[in-house]
């Protein structure tokens, strides 16, 4: 298959995929808004399916029309360069959903309006909204890097051959955009199997134990409760034994809402699931060697920073506070956008070539700390929870009012914020009087609430916190040049 | 000097300093920025972009006249879009439209088709114009219409993104109903449509036949005009058949796409045949009359008279379109109508409450035993409904009451406070819906029934009848308790009627038990008796040994609170006869009457009944004030809270502006609070009502268990209360009148002051017991920093949110209250205020959580029909002091 050219109607280049487990996704689609002819398609991806399966299968005509639907209308389109729109189909007359991600770029010297696209059929619906931020922020990052691809072709063949259109190896978005897509398909794949129930039984948990310390020692659940809470409610727990880790996965789900148990995952008993950004608590077991490689990249672009819990060794690991994650998040993007923009072609970028490419970036790869602020609220709920009678739904009930008591502390303080500073028209500067006037002293407690905020109002901590921060990033860029 | 001055090199001035980009560096659109707020940019800004003031509804139509456009907005206020480009955006949503199905004449078919098309449901969005949309796209039918169909659709739009793909699911659930109304009012209009042009044709085919047979007989079989005729007559016949076979497919609508539609049921009520197309005809229309076949004369709405038509109807552009509500029958486009009004409603605001919200309801909905303590509304909003239906409200498996019935199994609940006297008012007024002392009475009305309080004994009959299932053995009883404490206070609640009962048992273990002796009855006082008190899996054996010394204190029990809620309007004789209020001597044979007096009635009778009753009461109470006047024009002020209605948040969030008001300019306010919280009525004492119903409106948010219409809280009170009001009021405001009623007023109140706290609003004193603690001192700090009265509200909720957390704690805790093995009952006390101690209460802080544990296990052991009624009191005999500022 040449890069540059795509074969003229009616074949559609198929990439035809081979998965491990049932793949809710129908097909994956690649289309553009060709100047002349209209939407087109260029790529179709969908999932090797069994004969069994064979009903689920969309023809490639019905793909293709599905795929140029999605651009309708988008001759309209004004967005900024660089902006990703995304459009959301519920098409009951095919039964099907699409997912499209609407984006410019240059395609045969034109600047094209395409669209990446995602097709499942319609009855995956409430499975696939909790996972709808996660597939949108992944799906968005690599457009971002197929878009300096498109360019690099195009500014290549404009240099090196006079306008003749000769595309150079190694910048093609199609492999760019495959390695994703089966991610996403894997991600899918194993949601379907493996995701937490929204519904957890609190008998599955630690919760349940007839006192604390029975399954873990009791500081530990305290920590990890409490890193939990402070990372937004996203985490991994990692260990050897699945029982182990899945109860411990499921117990922090407790602490989460119905929407966001559904968007996390048990780990598999034969530890073939790898780390999956985006989800907000996940099981992963250890290799046969008790060793587990941490995916720097793909924690790092976790829209929440993560908790790491090891329940081999019972320890508690946390990420930086979300103002510090975003900003890292960001550096490290940027960096690696870079260094792709300068690379010669796309497999050398690396993340050792991104370090020597990208002198003023230096990530940070000890992004893992302890667990520094100690909380009051946590750990009287652990105390007392197990005071009431297991069995019953007492406990339950009782977690209840400790979720109930988070959640309304978060919009609490929100609102505080939001009257100090109108609506964020003026700096916040009275975090002192905060913490006296909402009884969140504890820096432990103000870290919990705060994560609990940053999900209902997101960028809350860059706003709160990020100023004194960025310039005491500022001034150490600025001792280090010296 | 050698040169051409008028050649001189040109430059522009952008081009002069500009810099040429470094084409290694990524360009910025290519990038993403490194701050995730720019420099302007904060969590509240993110949508500021966008040209409308908030969400909207709008309805948009792909006319095949001029295209997409606009027909109305919901709300309709232009102020809302702004400078919104709306028909921009209509041709941007529309353009998306999903035109699968095939309507018009199928390959191979010479008839047309309808095809059912299933919606579509798209989100989209601008970023540039800082809108998106959730777009609902629809077919209506219009017989005129080309192809027959009119592509429509409603597109809710926001300026935040997130908002529409978080309530995704909600708003497809809501605009699909809404749709199904819509269409389905089309598919009526539609099949009348049809049934019309239907007669015309028959009608013009019987013309046409006419004038065919004119022909032929004038001029012969084959002459041009004869042939013409006959042509027409042939078209008719074929456009007759192609609208029968029109009608029959749009009656022949599948059922099971309507199976779940509410708005649908007006549609499949009164099926009628469908002219001359041998079906089933649902729609239930004026033309049915004029069905040939049917020959129903019985429809009094205008009959249609047939006019002659073209045989081939006319579809050209100069024609008027159908608008949206001519294509709809009226009453469903009404409904739809409202329908969206109310989505628009119901979605508005930020996501982050509107979620939050919805997080509340999920887990309010896990804590059905405790909400009756402060969250008053919970349970009315759409968020819970929709929780509910999405069955995610899990059923709490608590204890059940010990019959398993869900009814009232004993009266008593008391308190364990280990000094308190416990007074037992049981009064037959619980079965009554009109309380001795209906609110905000008036001074003259109220002047016998305080007379005979002011003189009330228990030796007199009337006194007896009004303490109800007291009798005069445990009157002995209580009296002889009362003897052994001996002092002046005990003597003088004798004189006024109250029991005493030393008792320190406890109705700390009124959840966990019952008597074995008497099913449903009392256990506390049975001896040595055992108690079941979960199911079979979870049984409890308690002995209650400790109950002894109350011999004889024996309860009666209860009737079934659903027989008394179903008797108590009609059957039951009002209290306030009773308290000798002639005023109140009325007929009752017409029923509810008692309670359609005032508003005041309203908070008064709901102690006893359900609160649909109490509520079809409230509405009632509404048209006949004229039946009886009790009020002065001060009772007529409308009180802030409840007054009839059900507490609203939004009623609680601006009585949070009160109380931070109070709680900065009274330093007492802690007292207060502590008062409330504790169990203890405050008596908010004024000339002024408005001042007084104020302060009641501030300190309201505090009172434990307030009810549904804050039936708790007495705003407004022109007359001495009595004893009997303590027990269902926990704040009351009360009038301070220069009178000899006055003087009264004063003296009832200096007689009850050791049982209540009195706030006096004219001299800014507070007489209440004394709070040390910390606790209240989070609630109520006067340095608070805290802006606006609904963030401080938010902050009140937060507080009581944990101290009803540790009260149901301490209510569930098994090992707290049963007895360990030989341990007596002073162990078990001991323990439960180590247990408190524990939890960081003090001595004083103890007492909320006791109060509240006592409303809890009364709760759950008499059920939500029994709310309010507390059958005992508790009063703590501490040293009141006088608080000035």
């Amino acid at each position: 298959m040449s890069a540059g050219c795509p074969p003229q109607s009616p074949a559609v280049p198929k990439t035809t995929m081979s998965m491990t487990g049932t793949c809710p996704l129908l097909a994956a689609t690649f289309a553009y808004w060709d100047n002349i002819l209209g939407p087109r398609v260029r790529h179709i991806w969908a999932p090797r399916r069994h004969a069994a399966e064979s009903l689920l299968l969309l023809s490639d005509g019905e793909v293709t029309f599905l795929a140029n639907h999605t651009l309708n209308g988008e001759i309209l389109r004004s967005a900024e360069s660089g902006a990703v729109d995304v459009k959301f189909f519920v098409l009951a007359e095919k039964g099907v959903i699409i997912v499209s991600l609407i984006f410019d770029g240059e395609l045969k010297g034109d600047k094209n309006t395409c669209a990446l696209s995602i097709i499942l059929p319609q009855e995956e619906l409430s499975f696939y909204l909790p996972l709808h931020a996660v597939c949108v922020e992944r799906l968005k990052h690599i457009i971002r890097k197929g878009r300096i691809c498109m360019q690099k072709v195009h500014l290549h063949a404009g240099h090196s051959s006079g306008g003749i259109s000769v595309f150079p190896k190694g910048f093609d978005i199609i492999p760019v955009l495959t390695s994703e897509i089966l991610a996403i398909m894997n991600l899918l794949s194993s949601m379907k199997t493996h995701s937490v129930p929204e519904d957890v039984d609190i008998k599955d948990t630690v919760l349940n134990d007839d006192d604390i310390g029975d399954s873990c020692h009791e500081d530990f659940l305290h920590k990890a409760i409490s890193s939990h809470l402070q990372t937004c409610g996203c985490s991994m727990v990692v260990g050897s034994n699945p029982d182990k880790v899945n109860k411990i996965v499921l117990t922090l789900c407790l602490f989460l809402t119905p929407d966001e148990r559904k968007c996390s995952r048990l780990c598999h008993a034969d530890g073939s699931f790898k780390y999956d950004t985006g989800l907000f608590v996940q099981g992963l077991l250890k290799d046969s060697t008790g060793s587990f490689v941490l995916p720097y990249r793909q924690v790092l672009y976790s829209p929440f920073p993560t908790t790491h819990i090891d329940v081999d060794i019972n320890t508690v690991k946390q990420m930086p506070p979300c103002h510090e994650h975003m900003y890292h998040q960001r550096c490290y993007e940027r960096a690696e956008l870079g260094t792709l923009w300068k690379a010669s072609s796309e497999e050398h970028v690396t993340p050792d070539s991104l370090m020597q490419a990208n002198d003023s970036f230096t990530p940070d790869l000890n992004i893992f700390q302890d667990v520094m602020h100690k909380d009051t609220l946590v750990k009287s709920f652990i105390d007392e929870v197990f005071l009431l009678k297991p069995g019953l739904s007492l406990r339950s009930v009782y977690l209840s009012h400790f979720l109930l008591l988070l959640h309304r502390k978060s919009v609490t303080l929100l609102r505080y914020i939001e009257d100090e500073t109108q609506k964020g028209k003026k700096p916040f500067r009275s975090l002192k009087n905060l913490k006296t006037d909402l009884d969140l002293t504890v820096e432990g407690d103000l870290n919990i609430v705060m994560a609990m905020a940053e999900k209902l109002r997101a960028g809350l901590h860059s706003f709160v916190f990020g100023r004194p921060f960025y310039t005491s990033v500022q001034e150490r860029d600025l001792l280090m040049n010296f | 000097m050698i040169g051409s001055p008028d050649v001189v090199a040109l430059t522009k001035e952008d081009d002069f300093g500009e810099v040429y980009p470094d084409p290694s560096v990524l360009p910025e659109d290519f990038s993403v920025p490194l701050f995730a707020h720019a420099a302007n940019a904060n969590p509240w800004t993110k949508t500021s972009y966008a040209k409308f003031s908030k969400d909207f509804i709008l309805i948009s139509e792909f006319s095949e006249q001029v295209g997409p456009q606009p027909l109305l907005t919901i709300p309709e206020d232009p102020k809302v879009c702004g400078t919104f480009d709306l028909n921009y955006f209509s041709l941007r949503i529309m353009s998306v439209d999903y035109q699968a199905s095939f309507v018009g004449h199928p390959p191979g078919s010479s008839y047309p088709k309808l095809n059912f098309v299933e919606d579509s449901k798209v989100v989209l969005g601008d970023s540039k114009e800082g809108a998106f949309a959730y777009v609902h796209h629809l077919t209506l039918y219009d017989l005129e219409a080309r192809g027959f169909v009119r592509p429509f659709c409603m597109a809710y739009i926001s300026a935040d993104e997130r908002k529409i793909m978080q309530q995704f699911q909600e708003l497809s659930s809501k605009f699909s109903r809404a749709s199904e109304c819509l269409k389905s009012g089309n598919r009526k209009a539609f099949a009348n449509e049809l049934q019309k042009k239907l007669k015309d044709l028959e009608y013009t085919r019987s013309v046409v036949h006419k004038e065919t047979e004119l022909q032929k007989m004038n001029n012969g079989c084959y002459s041009t005009q004869a042939i013409e005729k006959a042509n027409e007559l042939a078209n008719v016949e074929k456009s007759i058949y192609e609208h029968k076979d029109l009608l029959r497919q749009i009656t022949s609508y599948p059922n099971r796409k309507r199976q779940d539609v509410e708005c649908l049921q007006p549609e499949s009520e009164a099926p009628a045949k469908a002219t001359g197309s041998d079906v089933a005809f649902p729609f239930n229309h004026s033309d049915a009359e004029h069905n040939p076949a049917d020959g129903d004369v019985s429809d009094p709405r205008p009959s249609y008279t047939p006019q002659l038509i073209k045989a081939k109807s006319a579809k050209c552009f100069d024609k008027r379109l159908k608008t949206l509500e001519e294509l709809c029958e009226l009453a469903s486009f009404h409904q739809t109508m409202d329908q969206l009004k109310s989505i628009e409603k119901s979605f508005r605001g930020d996501l982050c409450y509107i979620y939050t919200s919805q997080i509340d309801q999920i887990l309010l909905g896990k804590q059905k035993i405790t909400n009756f303590l402060f969250e008053s509304d919970w349970g009315n909003g759409e968020p819970a409904k929709h929780f509910e239906v999405a069955g995610l409200i899990p059923h709490l498996d608590l204890p059940q009451a010990p019959d398993g019935s869900g009814e009232p199994t004993s009266l008593e609940t008391c308190t364990s406070f280990g000094d308190s006297v416990h007074i037992k008012l049981e009064l037959e007024s619980v079965d009554g819906p009109a309380e001795s002392s209906p609110s905000d009475l008036t001074q003259e009305t109220s002047e016998d029934a305080a007379d005979i309080e002011t003189k009330g004994s228990f030796s007199s009959d009337k006194s007896i009848e009004t303490l109800g299932a007291v009798s005069p053995s445990n009157l002995h009883s209580h009296l002889d308790v009362m003897g052994r404490r001996g002092t002046s206070d005990e003597c003088s609640g004798t004189e006024n009627g109250i029991f005493f009962d030393r008792s320190t048992v406890s109705s700390a273990n009124a959840p966990y038990e019952k008597s074995s002796a008497q099913p449903g009855a009392f256990s506390l006082l049975d001896n040595d008796s055992t108690v079941d008190v979960y199911h079979t899996e979870t049984l409890v054996k308690v002995d209650t040994a400790c109950c002894m010394g109350q011999e004889g204190f024996i309860f009666e029990e209860p009737e079934p609170v659903h027989q008394r809620c179903g008797e108590t309007v009609v059957k039951q004789e009002p209290l306030s006869l009773l308290y000798g209020d002639l005023a109140l001597q009325v007929d009752f044979a017409g029923g509810e009457a008692a309670h359609e007096h005032s508003p005041s009635a309203v908070l008064s009778f709901p102690n006893t009944l359900s609160e649909d009753v109490a509520r079809m009461n409230v509405e009632e109470s509404s048209d006949t004030t004229s039946y009886m006047s009790i009020s002065t024009s001060s009772d007529r002020a409308p009180s802030p809270l409840g007054h009839g209605n059900p507490v609203t948040v939004k009623q609680k969030k601006k009585a949070g502006q009160s109380a931070l008001k109070f709680i900065r300019q009274y330093p007492f306010a802690q007292q207060a609070i502590f008062c409330l919280l504790s169990g203890r009525t405050l008596v908010v004492l004024g000339v002024d009502e408005g001042t007084v119903r104020k302060l009641v409106n501030a300190l309201s948010i505090f009172v434990p268990n307030l009810g549904r219409y804050a039936e708790q809280v007495q705003p407004w009170l022109c007359c001495p209360f009595q004893l009997t009001d303590l027990q269902r009021w926990k704040l009351i405001g009360l009038q301070r009148i220069a009178s000899p009623t006055g003087s009264s007023m004063l003296y009832s109140l200096s007689r009850y002051s050791r049982y209540i706290g009195i706030l006096d609003a004219d001299n800014k004193t507070l007489r209440c017991p004394t709070y040390k603690g910390t606790l209240i001192g989070h609630i109520a700090d006067h340095r608070t920093q805290i802006k606006r009265g609904s963030t401080y509200y938010h902050h009140v909720q937060n507080m009581l949110t944990q101290l009803t957390a540790k009260a149901f704690l301490y209510t569930f805790c098994h090992h707290l209250h049963l007895p360990l093995g030989l341990e007596d009952e002073d162990a078990v006390v001991q323990r439960r205020t180590t247990f408190l101690y524990h939890l960081g209460f003090s001595e004083e802080e103890s007492k909320i959580v006791h109060y509240l544990s006592g409303l809890i296990k009364q709760r759950y052991v008499q059920g939500p029909c029994q709310r309010g009624i507390q059958p005992v009191f508790a009063f703590n005999y501490t040293t009141s002091c006088l608080y000035k500022i």
